[in-house]
């Protein structure tokens, strides 16, 4: 079997044009479909269901965008217990937003700066994937907290967002504000996240009791209230140890008397992406079972006619070889290791190459969809890539396999004479 | 004709196609024996139908009807996948336009065949080395056949047609495409396997002189037998 591995690898040296055509085919179709597939499988495990660690989002009932009074964070943070058996999140984070732009005169996009406001000490804790980083990466976060609770201005700013504001961590800056807007507030750069938590790199952090002083004392000193003064919060995220406990905690919030104007709903974190990405549900079905069929059949028929062409030159060469003494799965096997040696080798190739391009050069795909910003090759890309080599290499070089498997030595060699 | 063992027994073959609703006869009620060691020649017309008879007796096609028996064992009923098994250990195939894979060097090519055997890498070496050296072709190695004269493709084939050490060696035309210089030489080659080897070869050859270096020349017409020739001092 290894010598005909080695014949195959010969053949495909034949024709070095149509094998590196047939290569640059595959990788770029298959380049296509991980792209696809990656951004696909990054908003799939955002909204499906945890059995453990079940985020809930306390979010306004009937309006869009969500505002929460202040009066409902404390008993929301404890999510509406009121008995000793009563369900309590495990933990919480309260979500509020503030965003301006450096530059009054010029907005444009390195000017402008969206924040995320909460308690410092939840986000490690809170943020999705923050539990997953390394020591040193986690140390580096907790020391930046503690910046944070300690100084009320402190900001903690994704690298991405820095360095498209052209800033450093130590610089202070003020920030005009354009979501409350008249409120201004002034910042100090403490940290920015580790690299190791790519998927933050355009995430900014402040500290919720700043944003809440700031518009108390705008208040106090303009002697007029800023627009959602009195509502600011966007959400509350709690998080309860299983299913069970966030159903009784959903109906817990939701037959309390506390929460009536406005009224509040609880909503799975996966639930609540879900709803959001609506809008995006025709765009994704398409993706899914439109493009990248399309393009798996693109690819397959891409490699039949490569193979078939190939069969065909070499009719007579493969009868040789069945004169020799090569059986029709030999020549069979031939055939389709030729097609299987090109697609697994580009497909991975493809696949592989883009999940280091984008994880580690460029940092992400940059498409902006809802609040996602990048997206991330999953290392199953490249096990992806082989599949799909593989798949339509098959799929592709049955028939004319099967073809090669048919030819009749007498047919090709016997004129009567 | 000696009186040595027969390798080929050939009896009763009728050979037809069928071309819409008319049967084309190729081969009619054809009989032969082929001594082991003999050098014969099959001559005709084109259409008389030596290729095709050579083509059975190598295991390439099945008569329509008779039997077709190499070295006792009966060829004619073999399914495909037995022929091609057979054909490995037992028949070294010379074509007229030699038929080299092109991505492979000679030493290669000549190796195609002992793939398909139950070998070592190194009785492997050791049988192409020995087939190159005979044909002459030790200095070629590693040439591609692009890199190589006609006659010295032809070599490489003959070499690949004896590396198995099969018990018959069929060559169609094998001079057919050389100048008379190099056939010259491939005839020789093919008579020195046939007395320093003792191997059985059949050649289908339109060419006389070519046909004269066989101790036996059998001529085909209409896909009959018509007339036979043995040169005394060619015979085993």
């Amino acid at each position: 079997m290894f010598h005909f591995v080695g014949l195959i690898f010969k053949n495909l040296r034949r024709n070095l044009l149509r094998t590196i055509l047939t290569a640059l085919g595959t990788m770029a179709l298959v380049f296509v479909v991980t792209m696809v597939w990656s951004v696909l499988d990054f908003i799939n495990s955002q909204t499906a269901e945890k059995s453990n660690d079940f985020k809930v989002l306390v979010t306004e009932k009937n309006k869009a965008p969500s505002r929460l009074p202040r009066a409902y964070r404390s008993s929301l943070q404890e999510g509406a217990a009121r008995g000793p058996d009563d369900v309590k999140p495990v933990d919480y984070m309260t979500w509020a937003f503030y965003g301006g732009t450096l530059d009054p005169t010029k907005m444009s996009r390195e000017n402008f700066l969206f924040l995320i406001a909460c308690e410092p000490e939840k986000a490690p804790t809170m943020l999705d994937d923050l539990d997953q980083l390394g020591p040193a990466d986690m140390a580096r976060l907790n020391a930046g907290v503690a910046k944070m609770k300690k100084q009320a201005n402190a900001v903690i700013i994704g690298p991405e967002q820095l360095k498209t504001m052209n800033k450093k961590v130590g610089e202070r800056f003020t920030l005009n504000g354009l979501i409350f807007k008249d409120l201004n507030l002034e910042f100090e750069i403490v940290d920015t996240f580790p690299e190791a938590a790519q998927r933050y790199g355009q995430t900014s952090l402040m500290n919720l009791d700043y944003l809440l002083q700031g518009i108390d004392e705008y208040e106090s000193k303009n002697k007029k209230k800023l627009a959602n003064a009195d509502d600011p919060i966007a959400f509350i995220m709690l998080k309860v140890k299983n299913k069970s406990d966030y159903e009784r905690l959903s109906a817990q919030i939701a037959n309390s008397p506390l929460y009536t104007s406005p009224a509040v709903r609880c909503e799975s974190a996966s639930s609540a992406v879900s709803t959001f990405l609506e809008g995006w549900k025709d765009i994704f079905w398409g993706m899914k079972f439109i493009l990248i069929p399309a393009i798996v059949i693109t690819l397959a028929l891409v490699i039949a006619v490569a193979i078939s062409i190939g069969v065909r030159e070499r009719r007579q060469e493969i009868a040789v070889l069945k004169v020799l003494g090569f059986r029709p799965g030999h020549i069979m096997f031939l055939v389709l290791g030729e097609a299987l040696l090109i697609g697994i080798l580009a497909g991975v190739l493809s696949s592989a190459g883009s999940y280091l391009l984008f994880n580690k050069v460029l940092g992400g795909i940059a498409l902006p969809i809802a609040w996602f910003q990048r997206f991330f090759i999953p290392q199953g890309a490249i096990l992806l890539g082989f599949l799909i080599g593989a798949g339509t290499a098959l799929a592709g070089s049955l028939i004319p396999a099967w073809s090669a498997r048919s030819v009749r030595v007498a047919d090709v060699f016997s004129k009567v004479t | 004709m000696s009186e040595r063992e027969v390798i080929v027994r050939v009896r009763g073959v009728h050979k037809y196609f069928s071309r819409g609703s008319e049967r084309v006869d190729v081969l009619q009620d054809l009989n032969l024996d082929v001594p082991q060691g003999e050098f014969l020649a099959l001559m005709g017309p084109s259409g008389s139908g030596k290729t095709t008879l050579l083509n059975l007796i190598a295991g390439l096609d099945t008569p329509s009807e008779g039997r077709v028996e190499v070295a006792d064992q009966l060829i004619s009923n073999m399914s495909e996948a037995q022929l091609a098994t057979w054909r490995t250990r037992n028949v070294g195939f010379i074509f007229q336009f030699y038929h080299l894979l092109p991505v492979l060097t000679a030493y290669e090519n000549v190796e195609l065949p002992l793939l398909l055997l139950p070998m070592t890498a190194a009785q492997r070496k050791e049988q192409v080395l020995t087939a190159l050296e005979l044909v002459g072709l030790s200095g070629r190695l590693n040439h591609r056949p692009g890199q190589l004269s006609g006659g010295q493709q032809q070599r490489v084939g003959i070499a690949r047609a004896i590396a198995t050490d099969p018990t018959l060696i069929v060559a169609d035309e094998p001079t057919g495409d050389l100048d008379s210089k190099s056939a010259e030489e491939i005839l020789n080659l093919l008579g020195v396997l046939q007395k320093e080897l003792d191997k059985t070869i059949i050649m289908v050859t339109h060419d006389p002189k070519a046909a004269e270096r066989a101790g036996r020349t059998l001529h085909l017409e209409k896909g009959r037998l018509v007339h036979e020739q043995v040169r005394q001092a060619h015979s085993a």
